[in-house]
């Protein structure tokens, strides 16, 4: 069942557009994670959609009811709905009225409130702070202070704005297991914004990518990563080959494209037109010290090694074959292969790994 | 002549101070009353109208601002004589007999510094940044919750300002000098007592009067310290 | 939120407690010689103690003749009464617009005019003394033993011909002193907005009180003219002697007028009564006649009898009571 349905999302602030065009789907009991770089909207989408602050213009329904006409009902939409912000944000209070605020904004009898807000601060670890003023703790203990405030109200949905952006690896780790865990066990749908790549793929069933004010491509993070529909995803995903060239053939169902150098590249990608780029992720490509007797890589050909980058665990080895490709190989591997500037090497890949988009206006 | 009458006065301002000279003693509680009592009434209209203009979207709001802040700056004399127009006998005022009363000075201390705690009051709140604002939406609150939660959440800054305004109200001498007179036994506070005296050549009282009044002003300061480290 | 706002509420009440305490141990410890501090600051005129309230002079004020009749008539009748030192002319604005409910001033044109327009009532003269004009020692504009209105004219000439250190510093506030300054200069032939006003940077108008207008005086070397009681009551700070004590042109004469309660029927006239009524009698006049003697070695003031006061050059009401 779909629990959040939005339609044509756009929202400007004075002559400034935010948001536009934003079509969004999530499905009850799912992660959906919204990743994309600092600046493109995700705060202010995630805002929208907990109906904090209303859409220039667009649809959007939360648990099957359409908001865009209904303002009376939002503040009870609202209050099935729970947001936990990028920056920590506690009020200065003692620790327990922080947890407590939801709830009392809720008119919860009193025993009540004092059991969960106990009961949420022991999950947290934070049970000898309760009486603590909050602004006194650090970062990472008011973030769980304000992660316990959210969740002691029970929301069917949460919304998670970067929650983990200024926090230490522990304090995220722990902030990770709880999302989880509450997905798993109390089913809670949970949107996620985050511009760290490997924490959407962690944590969500499905990602969408933010790009400029709109999701410019929503899936499985593997097909984000591997098959970005355009230059801008390929680039914000770590691509680091995006090559182009134009469609010259097709060949036992594969693409022949030719780059500017004249190489011709197969790819299983079915054409998107004339004129396209190759995006090749780093880690597909293959080296190797000599010519392999037996591969099954459709594209073979040698190549000259011009740049060796070492970022740990890995190297970003940049080869010459009429195109520059950046292969990225373990660290150990390229000490097997004893690769040096100026090496003569060979380049295996796949033609599955050639993913083809369609050239982008910008070079 | 005396020797010197700086260092003399002052001796003899110390000994009024710690015996507790009546004449003192009695300018003082006077001035802390009616500054008190001043604070206390522009409070109760202030802060509620500076929590109107915050929390309200309409024309204007920023000329209402910083018209705000340009009255900060009110000179107490002028505040003094407009006071001392509406309240004189053939004032629109007169009837209420407050011209020349501590009443007088309440009122005229009280509209002093509304521009001043109104102005503090818009900045404390906007002091709130925009994510708590959301965070409290974000957790449920109705209208009437959410303006209950910043005011709460302002507390301090808005304390700040009070004792900012109080600080104004008890130092300013035009305004209490016009609208109260200077009247012994009756409207005399501190500032226009120092003022006469020093008139008067009456050094040391107004040494004594003077060490007082920088002793409330340090105490405004400590107050303020310690709320703004809230 | 729930438990801070206890804590503040609680805070709060602390501090009113203190504040009450205070005011509770340390009132109660005002000698006879000051007002119920307590029920004046917290009382309207229209409850509690009886108040009267009197537009005075500074140099009324200044002297503390008034803080002595005070302590007295209160003592007396329970009577609150309320000095406002201000100029005279102040003063008898202030009742003009009925704010006060009587005067005690000393500038007789401008009474005569408060009393011709109906404002003012039942004029008695108190007292006087003299006015004096005070300089340097040196006496820089040679007027000693000269009249007063001769001294002003030699002022005058020697001001207007930049003689070295001659300089006179005036009131300038409209007060019954500032007043017998211009009656001065007229009588000696000026027109005082014409000729002296700007008259160079010898003349200079202080703006001010009888004892700061002295201090100022002192301090630039000049003339001025003061009444007697100031400048007594100022003498052990200043370097300025009376260079001219003599003459009846400075004669200073205080009268006590009621404000007419047929144009203001708020005033406290019947208060106004009483109080002119004890002002003239022998009891005061002994007060006001003795004042000063201790401290100075003369009286700063000379109580009117009749039927002195009704001739030159008094021609006033000075024994008379207001009927009741």
């Amino acid at each position: 069942m779909t629990i959040i349905e939005a339609h044509n999302i756009r929202k400007s602030y004075g002559s400034l557009e935010v948001l536009h065009d934003v079509d969004l789907s999530v499905r009850e009991g799912e992660v959906f994670a919204l990743i994309g770089p600092s600046g493109s909207g995700k705060s202010t989408l995630l805002r929208i959609l907990d109906l904090i602050e209303p859409p220039s213009a667009g649809e959007l329904s939360v648990f099957g009811i359409a908001t865009v006409e209904d303002r009376g009902r939002w503040l009870d939409l609202r209050r099935r709905m729970g947001m936990l912000f990028q920056r920590p944000i506690v009020f200065n209070a003692s620790v327990y009225d922080n947890v407590a605020m939801g709830l009392r904004y809720r008119s919860a009898p009193g025993d009540e409130i004092d059991r969960k807000v106990k009961g949420a601060l022991e999950a947290v670890g934070l049970s000898r702070y309760v009486g603590s003023r909050a602004t006194d703790l650090s970062g990472g203990e008011q973030q769980r202070v304000a992660l316990s405030r959210v969740l002691v109200t029970e929301p069917e949905i949460l919304f998670l704005d970067e929650p983990t952006a200024n926090l230490d690896p522990g304090s995220t780790a722990t902030i990770e297991a709880i999302v989880t865990s509450l997905n798993r066990e109390a089913g809670m749908t949970v949107l996620i914004s985050t511009h760290d790549l490997m924490q959407g793929q962690r944590l969500a069933h499905r990602v969408g990518v933010m790009i400029e004010g709109t999701i410019a491509q929503t899936g499985p993070s593997r097909e984000i990563f591997h098959e970005p529909k355009d230059r801008r995803i390929a680039r914000f995903v770590g691509i680091q080959n995006i090559i182009p060239g134009r469609v010259v053939s097709l060949r036992e169902g594969l693409t022949v494209v030719v780059e500017a150098g004249g190489k011709q590249i197969l790819s299983a990608t079915p054409p998107p037109g004339e004129e396209v780029e190759m995006v090749v992720r780093g880690e597909d490509i293959s080296l190797h010290r000599r010519e392999p007797g037996f591969e099954e890589a459709e594209n073979l050909f040698p190549a000259t090694v011009t740049a060796i980058e070492p970022t740990a665990p890995f190297v970003n080895v940049t080869v010459h074959c009429g195109c520059d490709l950046v292969a990225l190989v373990t660290a150990r591997r390229a000490e097997t292969l004893g690769l040096h500037d100026g090496m003569l090497v060979w380049v295996s890949l796949q033609a599955k790994a050639v993913h083809l988009i369609p050239r982008s206006g910008a070079g | 002549m005396n020797g010197n009458p700086i260092v003399e006065g002052f001796i003899e301002a110390i000994n009024l101070i710690v015996t507790l000279n009546p004449q003192v003693v009695e300018i003082t509680i006077r001035s802390l009353y009616i500054s008190l009592t001043a604070t206390f009434f522009a409070s109760l209209i202030a802060l509620p109208l500076g929590a109107l203009i915050y929390f309200y979207e309409f024309r204007g709001k920023h000329a209402v601002i910083s018209t705000l802040q340009t009255l900060y700056a009110l000179p107490t004399v002028i505040v003094g004589l407009i006071v001392f127009l509406f309240l004189s006998n053939i004032g629109p005022l007169g009837f209420l007999r407050l011209l020349y009363t501590p009443g007088g000075m309440v009122v005229a201390q009280t509209i002093l510094i509304i521009p001043l705690l109104m102005g503090l009051t818009v900045s404390a709140l906007s002091g709130i940044d925009r994510d708590k604002r959301y965070t409290i939406t974000a957790l449920g609150a109705n209208r009437l919750q959410t303006v209950v939660t910043i005011i709460a959440e302002a507390r301090f800054a808005v304390m700040a300002g009070v004792l900012l305004g109080f600080g104004r109200a008890i130092a300013e001498v035009g305004t209490v000098m016009i609208v109260g007179g200077n009247i012994r036994g009756a409207t005399r506070v501190l500032t226009t007592a120092i003022a006469l005296n020093t008139s008067m050549a009456n050094y040391s009282l107004s040494i004594a009067l003077g060490i007082i009044l920088l002793g409330v002003a340090l105490g405004v300061n400590i107050a303020l310290s310690l709320v703004q480290r809230r | 939120m729930k438990m801070n706002t206890t804590l503040l509420t609680a805070g709060i009440i602390a501090i009113l407690l203190i504040l009450a305490a205070c005011a509770g141990c340390t009132s109660p410890a005002p000698g006879g010689n000051e007002t119920p501090n307590a029920t004046a600051a917290t009382t309207a005129p229209a409850g509690g103690a009886i108040v009267l309230r009197i537009a005075t002079t500074t140099s009324l004020e200044n002297t503390g003749l008034l803080a002595e009749l005070e302590r007295v008539y209160e003592n007396e009748t329970g009577v609150d009464l309320q000095f406002i030192a201000q100029g005279t002319g102040q003063s008898i604005d202030s009742a003009r617009r009925g704010d006060v409910d009587m005067v005690l001033v000393h500038a007789p044109a401008l009474e005569q005019q408060f009393i011709d327009d109906g404002y003012g009532i039942n004029p008695r003269c108190i007292a006087y003394n003299y006015f004096i004009i005070v300089g340097p020692a040196s006496d820089p504009a040679g007027i000693a033993n000269m009249s007063p209105v001769e001294a002003f004219r030699t002022i005058y000439a020697a001001g207007t011909n930049n003689t070295p250190g001659v300089a006179f510093v005036s009131r300038g506030d409209n007060s019954g002193t500032h007043n017998q300054e211009k009656v001065l200069w007229e009588e000696a032939g000026y027109n005082y907005t014409t000729e002296i006003l700007n008259a160079g940077a010898w003349y200079v108008e202080a703006g001010k009180g009888m004892g700061d207008t002295l201090i100022l005086a002192n301090e630039k070397g000049a003339y001025t003219l003061s009444d007697e009681g100031t400048y007594l009551s100022f003498a052990d700070r200043l370097n300025l002697v009376p260079v001219i004590a003599e003459g009846t042109e400075l004669l200073n004469r205080y009268s006590a007028i009621a404000v007419n309660p047929a144009k203001y029927p708020s005033v406290n006239a019947e208060g106004a009564t009483d109080f002119i009524n004890w002002l003239i009698s022998d009891e005061a006049k002994e007060i006001i006649g003795n004042f000063g003697t201790e401290e100075f070695g003369k009286p700063l003031f000379i109580p009117l009898y009749a039927p002195e006061c009704t001739e030159p050059p008094f021609n006033c009401t000075c024994a008379e009571p207001v009927p009741t």
